[in-house]
């Protein structure tokens, strides 16, 4: 029987993936129309997704101990680019700190789809007894994993590193998740999309970025005025562009992604 | 009357894009034409003897 | 959508009439402003040109649904001509701003919010275009290209928003808040219409040409 190699990797997994693929055989086009009213049922195939991803990672550490690599790399190479005093340091570091995020999230976000291409899974999961634009959902629960994850290691380095007060953290956590809710919902549909080009590497870049500009304005303006001491309420609006988008384009995402991932 | 340059520059290089444009499609749509032509002709030219051949 | 010769000589004609009008105001009619002076009218061919950018990218997001929705390949052939269009209207919204920042700012870039919010655009379109050029196949193409020209437009307001709540109203905005005098609104908005019929010239035309382009690639395929 033709089976994904990623599925491969670890017994849970296998097991996981084959009683996903079991349903799609045995209950094609039923499962299709009836699980919609079934929620559960869809969180547990969901949630399986999210999970050999997961697991995956887990076992292979590929991504997330090299992004990680890179994040502090690029963090000590700011440094000694902008090689300043404290001074003018607390003007650059939210740009420095944002440069990091969303090239880490670019890389980690590449990753996603090339291992499922590379893999022949990406065709295991589009016959999957699951809606294309649930898929979405579930590779978009993952990356947001990734990420947080990354940046909860990265973020600490970074405060370590460029002595900043310890008070600062509740704002910028809640800053960077909800950026990083803003660079998944549109990442995860670029990475798709970029999967199926020729230059993979290349194209998730210059679509990403330049769409996802109002977060990284937004994320960048809210910690430079945290960093002066700003309040909860001087960040709000620029907390509100962030949320706004955030939820725009999960929705957006979700109901285009279908169309990024057909064959 | 001193910045009447910028106002020139701006209106001109107005017009001489869309103009270009404009020029650029015209030529394709006369080689697109050309092309069409030809490709019908040998359609037809294609059809007709192979239906001689059977 | 192959729109007849008489339709497209009609709105030549139509477009020409319009054009020689809004010339004739602008550098005849309108009175010049007191503080800018003479380059002031710059503003009577910027407004058209950004407005037909944001047009554009809206023709593209409406033609880009379209062809999800339907996949008939004359979407498509809107959806890319809108593309197109748009970058060159955003290009020269672009250039013809710094041509009206130089004099009036003294600087040929500044991070104005508008300027900003176009040059994000033009970046997003340009990779709107591009990204046709790197797909597996044709049509995939096509479809990544709706998706980013769905993407683009729903972006355009965000940015907007945020690039404006970064920068602050800008000095422009003062001077036109105030209300604009009625015969310069008057040869403004001569001057939208006539580049607006302009627009739907050039989209005629260029859709038509890749239409043409559509079918002789589907009969190269036949040959």
């Amino acid at each position: 029987m033709w089976q994904p190699e990623c599925f491969k990797r670890d017994m849970i997994g296998q097991l996981r993936a084959v009683q996903v693929l079991k349903l799609g055989k045995s209950k094609a086009g039923l499962v299709h129309s009836t699980y919609g009213f079934n929620c559960m049922k869809f969180l547990s195939k969901a949630m399986a997704i999210t999970w050999k991803d997961v697991l995956s990672e887990a076992r292979s550490k590929e991504t997330i101990p090299s992004v990680l690599i890179f994040a502090v790399l690029v963090i000590v190479i700011f440094n000694f680019a902008f090689g300043a005093g404290p001074e003018q340091m607390k003007l650059i570091v939210p740009g420095i700190l944002w440069t990091t995020f969303v090239f880490a999230g670019m890389l980690s976000l590449n990753r996603t789809f090339v291992q499922e291409k590379e893999q022949g899974c990406l065709e295991a999961l589009i016959i999957c007894p699951i809606k294309r634009h649930d898929i979405y959902i579930c590779k978009t629960l993952g990356n947001f994993i990734f990420l947080t994850v990354i940046e909860a290691i990265s973020l600490p380095v970074f405060v370590v590193l460029f002595n900043l007060p310890l008070s600062v953290l509740p704002m910028l956590i809640v800053i960077t998740i909800m950026a990083t809710i803003g660079f998944i919902a549109i990442g995860t549909l670029f990475s798709a999309l970029s999967v199926n080009t020729k230059a993979r590497e290349m194209v998730l870049p210059i679509l990403f970025l330049p769409v996802v500009v109002p977060v990284i304005l937004s994320a960048v303006e809210a910690s430079k005025l945290v960093l002066a001491g700003g309040s909860w309420s001087s960040i709000a609006s620029w907390l509100q562009i962030i949320a706004a988008f955030d939820v725009i384009f999960l929705v957006v995402s979700y109901l285009i992604f279908e169309y990024v991932i057909e064959e | 009357m001193e910045n009447a340059g910028y106002l020139f520059a701006a209106y001109a290089l107005v017009w001489v894009t869309v103009f270009g444009f404009i020029l650029i499609l015209l030529n394709q749509q006369k080689k697109f034409r050309q092309d069409l032509e030809s490709l019908n002709a040998t359609l037809k030219e294609n059809d007709t003897s192979s239906g001689d051949g059977s | 959508m192959n729109t007849s010769h008489k339709t497209k000589l009609g709105l030549l004609a139509l477009s020409a009439a319009l054009m020689i009008w809004a010339h004739y105001m602008v550098f005849v009619y309108v009175p010049t402003e007191a503080v800018m002076g003479i380059v002031q009218r710059i503003f009577y061919v910027m407004v058209p040109v950004a407005w037909l950018a944001m047009f554009s990218t809206f023709v593209l997001f409406i033609a880009s649904i379209a062809y999800l929705k339907t996949r008939k390949s004359s979407w498509d052939a809107v959806a890319y001509s809108a593309a197109e269009i748009g970058l060159l209207f955003t290009t020269l919204a672009i250039v013809v701003g710094m041509l009206w920042a130089k004099p009036i700012w003294g600087v040929w870039w500044t991070w104005e919010p508008r300027l900003t919010t176009t040059l994000v655009l033009w970046l997003i379109l340009l990779a709107c275009l591009m990204v046709r050029k790197v797909a597996n196949d044709p049509s995939r193409g096509s479809i990544f290209a709706a998706v980013v020209g769905i993407v683009a437009f729903i972006d355009v307001p965000i940015i907007g928003m945020s690039t404006t709540l970064w920068r602050g109203i800008h000095p422009g905005g003062i001077i036109f808040e105030g209300g604009l005098a009625p015969p310069m609104l008057q040869t403004l908005l001569v001057s939208l219409a006539a580049f607006t019929v302009l627009y739907v010239l050039m989209m005629v035309l260029r859709v038509t040409v890749k239409n043409n382009e559509i079918t002789i690639e589907k009969l190269k395929t036949l040959r």
